[in-house]
């Protein structure tokens, strides 16, 4: 009783950590999936607001399948089969202060070749591919975050280097 | 070292300095910066774990009171149950107690302060078992005999009129045009035509037709059909015959017969023959019976 007590998620102390853990990966993971249009940080607010009214139920190891399955049906049933277009940071800083104009516009016809080569890839690849690449995520570490294996994510993220380089060459 | 493996160990960042030497070397080794740089631009946004936590805490608090009413809706729901079940309970336990007798069929009841009621054949009682203490009222189409318990007034509420009793022993019938009030024991009240008339024992009251008909004294201490008999004195044919087929279950029909001549006399209720001789004999008919048809006949 008292250990089942000391593992209740409704303890606030509990449900902090697991959200300090997890959120951020939850949030990366449904922004690469489903691009930023559907509100990732809102699903997340969601997801970890469900868990709450459902701490007595679920147990603390359980925790992340949980509000992950959660946020991903939300998004679910928000997405009508669009697809995801990632946003391009305008804010990125510049490394270059000797542009040429020439320069200047290959580089944002190649980002604009870039943003729908990475639509064109499957929610699966995109969000696996992008973790590993933006968020320098390593294979193992992405394979425990999505629960596959780290041989599928190997697979995932390579299939999607491939065919981003073979659109960008075709665009 | 093969290209592909080269560029999956690069990507889990996994190289080492002779590996990563290699992949330097790879053809498209710019190509695959060039893209890793460009990629960089689609980074997420940022995401502030502990505002967002305290977002989330706060959202949680200010619902609380929402899901504190929770509750309140599977509460409704077993409410409403004991709802229907309680009402469902009550209308069944303040349901009037009906019993009935058939043609040729007699019955004793006991009512709930002991008193009994004897119910004549194809007649009607009803009662209510839980405003009894309350109130002594019974309702009576047909006939019956009362021997009430003594206590409060005891009522028994007819088409015909109401008869108001304190502890005695009396005959109700009532019948189609017909209605009879026979005191055997106590004091009895009929009200009809909100007139009230007081029976004392022996006393009667009948009204046939809507005309009240006096009758002589009674000297019996019960009436004659508990004993399984039928007495009748001067009363209309017609009644006589509309008892005979209740007692029986048969159909009479009647020939050369004047139905509104007085008749005195008694059938039994339990040989056939007999009572049809009874009836027959005084008025010299003749009688022939098919199944349930009895046709009185007068040459």
């Amino acid at each position: 009783m008292e250990k089942q007590l000391h593992e209740n998620i409704c303890e606030e102390r509990l449900f902090s950590s697991i959200f300090n853990k997890y959120s951020k990966d939850l949030h990366n993971f449904l922004y690469y999936k489903f691009g930023d249009l559907l509100n990732p940080k809102d699903k997340v607010q969601e997801a970890f607001i469900k868990l709450w009214q459902n701490c007595a139920k679920i147990s603390p190891d359980k925790a992340k399948s949980f509000v992950f399955t959660t946020a991903n049906n939300l998004m679910l049933n928000e997405v009508a089969h669009q697809k995801v277009v990632l946003k391009h940071q305008q804010t990125k800083p510049k490394h270059y202060t000797n542009e040429s104009p020439e320069f200047l516009m290959q580089e944002s016809e190649y980002n604009t070749k870039l943003q729908k080569a990475l639509a064109n890839l499957t929610n699966a690849q995109r969000e696996a591919f992008m973790m590993n690449r933006v968020e320098g995520k390593r294979f193992k570490e992405i394979a425990e975050i999505l629960d596959i294996s780290t041989k599928a994510v190997e697979k995932r993220i390579y299939g999607a280097l491939e065919k981003l380089r073979k659109d960008i060459k075709e665009l | 070292m093969k290209r592909e493996e080269l560029i999956s160990k690069w990507l889990d960042n996994d190289l080492n300095d002779q590996e990563l030497q290699a992949f330097k070397n790879l053809e498209d080794y710019d190509d695959l910066v060039k893209l890793n740089a460009g990629l960089q631009a689609f980074k997420a946004d940022d995401y502030d774990t502990s505002k967002e936590l305290e977002n989330v805490l706060s959202k949680i608090k200010s619902t609380k009171t929402q899901t504190s009413t929770h509750w309140i809706k599977p509460f409704m729901r077993v409410a409403a149950i004991l709802a229907v079940c309680f009402s469902l309970y009550y209308y069944t336990t303040t349901l009037d107690t009906t019993i009935t007798t058939a043609v040729a069929q007699k019955t004793t009841i006991e009512l709930p302060d002991a008193s009994r009621v004897s119910l004549n054949a194809q007649s009607l009682l009803a009662f209510n078992k839980n405003h009894w203490k309350k109130e002594r009222e019974v309702e009576l189409e047909g006939e019956a005999f009362f021997k009430v318990a003594k206590g409060s007034t005891f009522k028994v509420i007819t088409k015909s009129g109401i008869v108001t009793v304190y502890g005695t022993q009396f005959n109700v019938k009532q019948r189609d045009n017909y209605f009879e009030v026979i005191c055997y024991e106590g004091l009895v009240g009929v009200t009809h035509n909100s007139q009230e008339i007081k029976l004392k024992p022996g006393d009667s009251f009948l009204i046939i037709d809507g005309k009240t008909i006096a009758k002589e004294k009674e000297n019996r201490t019960t009436p004659s059909w508990l004993n399984n008999e039928s007495t009748f004195k001067s009363l209309p044919y017609k009644t006589i015959i509309a008892e005979f087929e209740r007692q029986y279950g048969v159909d009479i029909t009647l020939i050369n017969i004047d139905s509104t001549q007085l008749f005195t006399g008694s059938f039994p209720h339990d040989n056939l023959d007999l009572a049809l001789k009874n009836i027959a004999i005084s008025l010299n008919a003749t009688y022939s019976k098919t199944n349930n048809t009895i046709i009185l006949k007068r040459e």
